[in-house]
């Protein structure tokens, strides 16, 4: 009974903390190239008509002619308590900044997943068992043309056609954000259909290499010589051996979708994570740009981190 | 497979009903709500109209709050909630009597507010836009005379002091205003709701000075990317789209779905020299731009055809600008010469510019191209737009800049004279102009203030580093069912003014 969780923790415990190490370098790493970037918050807030005295006031409120060394270190500090900082533009906390747009991109990407998982497990199974047939070769080049489209263009090509010519999607969330987007579900169609079109094809082509690959095994092979019937050789032999390389996928599709927001948010004037941290960097805001970049290496690195642990379960299962 | 391709029809068919759902809960568009897209952008998220530096600050600002005075399209002066007022012999005392108005708390606007106002943006703890309009009021010796009725005195002359009070950021507050989460304010419309970085809802409010307002709402709504507003209005979703571009206007006027309302020569479009650093310190290089530059093919092909030329002088169109000028034509062996002269063929300099506007990339390429030929290497340079005009005026040598429509003798006041400091980005510094500006300001007659300002003008022209190309026209769109607005320049009073547009 002890053995297995024992084991289990063995696994997890190392690459916890080699995760939490990768946060923390992103943490400076960010801190850093913020740093680099020209001008400051002062400049931006107060714009075309600053002048040397007024510049000079706002940085001593904000903080800024602190060195930067002595700011990382109150940043790092408050970190520890759980603090993330306060805006220097707003001066509202940085948690509220976040979450005020992540409830936004969580929507949005929660949506995508779901159209995404069971379409592409859909077209992926379906054209991976009959490879090659018309059905395949069709899937293949839809999914194909698809990923070679960059978001932005198939943003604008949709919004042309669907709501700019056709009137039957509004052409932008108009500046809603949060769950009041839920209010008004046809906003949502647009930016998820772009997003989902990109993450789609890639994840569909995996699980159809991966069916191709199980489909032709020796073990697919054995079992229906053995007289399983094929519906049994599919489901109980053929799946569950391309679930490893899919879990692997769905990492960097949620990694991509994470980039895909970016666009998708700002095309589409949806306040969400991307272009509250555009924003932020505009702004040279950097307690919120901070509180982004680690939200987004938690994000990442904590699905990677999960999905590793799973797909190494689903490795002993075969095993 | 029948299960699954069931479940597949279920999501289409869930997904097609979208839009009917949506149509039946409204669009967000309630009757008589007039639905603005504006540009976002990183500035401060707040409702205090003296510190936004943003189009949109001043535009929710117009909308709930009033200024003493608003701009003509051509930046002179009329009349808004002051009534009248009239200076001492010595242009240092200002009596401003204010008409009958009312805050949206129903208490009425008095001087006590007024003088609170401008002491709150003279402060520099407030860090406002428009601090320096009042640097030069003696806020000890200035007083109230009734409630109607205050007394501004200035450290110096100054009979262009009325244009201080129609500048962007100077509406006036409440006296003890600190908070402006839910503002005050003796606008047209008054505070409903404001979400940081979001939407913002006002309403009409009834007993403004000027009569109600024709909307019964106001929603502004922040769309960073100009293809988003333009979308949002051609698809009905807004009624109104701020700052779009020349390249737009034909999509927006085809088939009749949208109109769009310019103003000819909104903002001046320039080429900035540091005459205070080599090589611009040498008064022959800076000839030697002006004959190479092909302005005409500027106008042309950076500004689509839609401007009008530059003279090297800042407000064509506006009061005292200087019509009667020529403007420079191209002369190729004159700028060869003239660099020859200065020894310094071949001369290679870096040209800062950014995508702050839409006008300024193709502007430099086209430069660095005419200058070429000219026998310069100007290599053009592009930089982060957020701090661009804090970086021009600090560093490099040459840069492109804009400036939309400001009262001429304000433009000139901070950015050519020899205190205007980082302001006055070519570094142009003359005890002439400074002495002619300077006597402009104490003469009372206008006729000889205006001669005064003109030949201000043309020293800065002939010795500045000021090189102005062509003057950009500024356009919004409105649906076709919008009456009520027309292209003005921005900052005037009817730029971006709502309180009298209609939805038909």
């Amino acid at each position: 009974m002890i053995a297995p969780a024992a084991r289990a923790s063995a696994a997890v415990l190392p690459r916890l903390g080699v995760a939490l190490v990768q946060i923390a370098a992103v943490a400076v790493g960010v801190f850093a190239l913020t740093a680099l970037l020209p001008g400051d918050t002062a400049q931006v807030v107060l714009g075309e008509h600053a002048d040397t005295g007024q510049l000079e006031v706002l940085r001593r409120r904000l903080g800024l002619d602190q060195p930067w060394g002595t700011r990382f270190a109150q940043w790092a500090g408050g970190m520890l308590h759980g603090d993330l900082g306060t805006s220097l533009r707003t001066g509202r906390p940085v948690l509220d900044e976040i979450t005020r747009n992540a409830a936004t991109t969580a929507l949005l990407t929660a949506l995508t997943l779901l159209v995404v998982l069971p379409l592409a497990g859909w077209l992926g199974v379906r054209s991976g068992l009959r490879a090659g047939s018309r059905f395949d070769r069709a899937v293949n080049s839809v999914v194909v043309l698809l990923n070679s489209v960059p978001e932005f263009a198939l943003a604008l090509l949709l919004v042309g056609v669907f709501a700019v010519r056709a009137g039957w999607l509004p052409a932008t969330a108009g500046g809603l954000s949060g769950w009041s987007l839920v209010t008004e579900p046809a906003v949502l169609v647009l930016p998820v259909g772009v997003l989902a079109a990109k993450q789609l094809s890639a994840l569909a082509r995996q699980v159809r290499t991966g069916v191709v690959t199980a489909n032709g095994a020796e073990y697919a092979t054995h079992v229906r010589r053995a007289g399983l019937g094929e519906r049994d050789v599919v489901l109980r032999h053929v799946l569950p051996n391309t679930i490893g390389p899919v879990l692997q996928q769905l990492a960097r599709t949620v990694d991509g979708l994470l980039g895909g927001v970016v666009v998708v948010e700002a095309l589409f004037a949806l306040g969400g994570i991307g272009s509250g941290f555009v924003e932020a960097v505009k702004a040279r805001d950097l307690p919120v740009v901070q509180g982004y970049a680690l939200l987004f290496a938690v994000i990442t690195i904590g699905i990677n981190l999960v999905i590793d642990l799973v797909a190494r379960r689903f490795r002993a299962g075969a095993r | 497979m029948i299960g699954r391709r069931r479940l597949l029809a279920g999501v289409a068919g869930a997904i097609a009903a979208v839009p009917l759902v949506s149509c039946a809960g409204g669009s967000g568009a309630s009757a008589g709500r007039l639905r603005l897209a504006f540009p976002a952008g990183g500035a401060t998220e707040s409702l205090d109209p003296h510190t936004g530096s943003l189009f949109v600050d001043q535009a929710r600002a117009k909308a709930l709050f009033d200024t003493l005075v608003g701009y003509a399209d051509d930046m002179s002066v009329v009349p808004r909630l002051a009534e009248s007022w009239q200076p001492d012999p010595t242009g240092t005392r200002w009596r401003i009597r204010l008409r009958p108005a009312e805050f949206h708390d129903g208490r009425p606007v008095t001087a006590e507010d007024v003088l609170f106002t401008y002491r709150r943006i003279a402060d520099d703890a407030t860090a406002a836009q428009s601090a320096s309009h009042f640097a030069d009021v003696d806020f000890g010796a200035s007083r109230a005379i009734s409630a109607t009725e205050l007394e501004l005195v200035l450290g110096a002359p100054n009979f262009e002091f009325p244009s201080a009070w129609g500048a962007p950021a100077t509406e006036i507050v409440p006296a003890g205003t600190t908070d402006f989460t839910a503002p005050v304010g003796s606008g047209p419309f008054r505070f409903v709701s404001f979400e940081p970085g979001g939407t913002a809802v006002f309403a009409r409010f009834d007993r403004h000075w000027s009569g109600p307002a024709t909307p019964a709402e106001l929603e502004f709504v922040l769309m960073e990317q100009e293809s988003a507003r333009v979308n949002a209005l051609l698809s009905g979703q807004v009624d109104y789209a701020h700052d779009v571009s020349a390249n737009s206007v034909r999509l927006l006027e085809q088939g009749g779905r949208a109109r769009v309302h310019s103003a000819p020569f909104g903002t001046m479009q320039a080429l900035l020299l540091k005459v205070d650093r080599p090589p611009f310190s040498d008064p022959r290089l800076v000839q030697a731009v002006r004959a190479g530059l092909d302005r005409q093919a500027l106008l042309d092909i950076a500004l689509s055809g839609q401007g009008r030329l530059g003279n090297d002088l800042f407000g064509a169109g506006l009061k005292y600008y200087p019509p009667d000028l020529p403007a420079p034509a191209r002369d190729v062996d004159a700028a060869r010469a003239l660099l020859r002269e200065a020894g310094a063929d071949g001369l290679s300099w870096e040209l800062q510019t950014s995508s702050v506007d839409p006008y300024f990339e193709s502007a430099a390429s086209l430069i660095a191209q005419q200058l070429g030929e000219a026998g310069m290497r100007v290599s053009p340079r592009i930089g982060p737009a957020e701090t661009y005009f804090s970086d021009i005026k600090e560093h490099g040598v040459a840069s492109l800049s804009r400036t939309a429509a400001l009262p001429v003798p304000t433009f000139l006041g901070q950015r050519m004279t020899s205190d205007a400091g980082s302001n006055n980005y070519t570094g142009y510094r003359s005890a002439e102009f400074d002495e002619l500006y300077g006597r402009a300001l104490a003469t009372a007659d206008d006729a000889r203030r205006a001669d005064l300002l003109v030949r201000a003008q043309r020293l800065a022209r002939e010795s500045s580093g000021n090189v102005v190309w062509g003057f950009s026209g500024w356009n919004v769109a409105t649906a076709t069912s919008v009456a009520g607005v027309r292209g003005a320049p921005p900052n005037s009073l009817d730029w971006a003014r709502f309180d009298r547009v209609s939805v038909g």
